[in-house]
């Protein structure tokens, strides 16, 4: 999965939103150590379970996509904590073991209920 | 209700982003990611000072609107700081945690030239997410046969003055790299781009052949100080020798120029430390 232009990220929210649908943003918000993806790196979560973008691939993304599913449901926004640990990370055969923060954050329009 | 005003805030903020966008222009997105209550809650502050949202305080949007020219400065694309660090007066949410994110469009580059440095400096281009637009007055050098790449725009210049200032735009968040065939086209493009002041130019050549085509610009009447800033020879010194690699010493250059690298071996303290 590949990083998302910004022009293409805020179109397709301000789409989703103009139908009335939630968006969930993940955003690396802070990154310490060896992480695999970029502070500012963003991945898109949409309503029917389409997903943009990427923070990073299979070291932490099942707790994101978890996270993110569960804002998608109560559209509340958090920091979230995760920690790459060496094991982890040779086991994905992933070159990371720091610790990442990302923001799951909640876009809506005032259409939504 | 607060949770509707903050709704309608979002559509006004995607609505600013995007216009912020669409013009090439540069602000910076500052998000609630820590506090007691209002995590999420946005304030987007454009070059001019033009702000759209709230953080939920007028002292704390000051502060952040005070903030954000210094964050951009750093070049950084996001950073979290709290906010006892930049504006310790505020000591009731001096604990809250803002998340500041750069705002602009995805880098340009244009590539001047489809020849062999052209064309591999294009490829490479895209793999290094830069949206590139490749120009060359010779079409059956720009088809799509060429570069099935669909990211790479493709201008086939019946003059290249005006197929590469459509290309270069205002020049902002731009690169321009000058690779064609000769002296009297590359003079052509160089003139044609340094108007606009991109944020990089760079001019293929020996030392010899560039400085010739800077001198017929600076002889043409050409601002001195913008011909100071045409990286010529372009690219950095990494003994290239094959296009591809060419292709790599620019785009080395490109990426330190706009990350603030130095072009420098990393490892040069732990020799300068063991003496």
């Amino acid at each position: 999965m590949s990083t998302i232009a910004p022009d293409e990220l805020y179109r397709l929210i301000n789409e989703a939103n103009s139908r009335g649908e939630r968006v969930v943003v993940a955003t690396v918000a802070h990154t310490r150590g060896s992480t695999p993806q970029r502070r500012g790196a963003k991945m898109l979560f949409f309503a029917n379970g389409e997903v943009r973008g990427t923070v990073g691939g299979g070291c932490i993304e099942a707790e994101v996509w978890a996270e993110a599913r569960e804002a998608l449901r109560n559209g509340a926004p958090a920091l979230h904590h995760f920690q790459l640990t060496a094991d982890e990370a040779s086991e994905e055969g992933m070159v990371c073991g720091g610790t990442m923060e990302i923001f799951i954050d909640v876009w809506e329009s005032g259409k939504t209920n | 209700m607060p949770e509707a005003r903050d709704s309608s805030v979002k559509a006004l903020l995607t609505e600013a982003i995007r216009r912020v966008l669409k013009q090439a222009s540069l602000a910076t997105l500052a998000t609630l990611i820590e506090a007691p209550r209002g995590v999420g809650a946005k304030l987007l502050v454009e070059e001019d000072g033009t702000r759209v949202g709230t953080l939920g305080e007028s002292l704390l949007d000051e502060a952040v609107a005070r903030r954000a020219a210094a964050f951009l400065s750093s070049r950084a694309e996001a950073s979290t700081h709290f906010v006892k660090e930049f504006a310790p007066e505020l000591e009731a949410c001096g604990d809250a945690r803002i998340l500041f994110e750069r705002v602009e469009p995805e880098p340009r580059l244009v590539v001047c030239g489809a020849g062999h440095v052209g064309a591999a400096l294009a490829r490479l281009a895209r793999q290094l997410g830069y949206s590139t637009t490749l120009v060359d007055d010779r079409a059956d050098f720009v088809t799509r046969e060429r570069f099935p790449d669909e990211g790479i725009e493709l201008v086939a210049a019946l003059s290249w003055t005006e197929a590469v200032r459509a290309a270069v735009g205002a020049g902002r968040n731009v690169s321009v790299a000058v690779v064609t065939r000769g002296h009297s086209e590359d003079e052509e493009c160089l003139r044609a781009v340094i108007c606009a002041r991109p944020d990089y130019v760079g001019l293929i050549g020996s030392r010899r052949r560039t400085s010739i085509v800077l001198e017929r610009l600076r002889a043409g009447g050409a601002d001195e100080s913008i011909l100071k800033e045409v990286r010529a020879p372009i690219g950095l010194d990494i003994g290239a020798v094959s296009p591809e690699e060419v292709a790599l010493a620019i785009l080395a250059e490109i990426v330190a120029e706009r990350r603030g690298g130095t072009g420098a071996p990393l490892s040069v303290w732990r020799r300068e430390k063991q003496g």
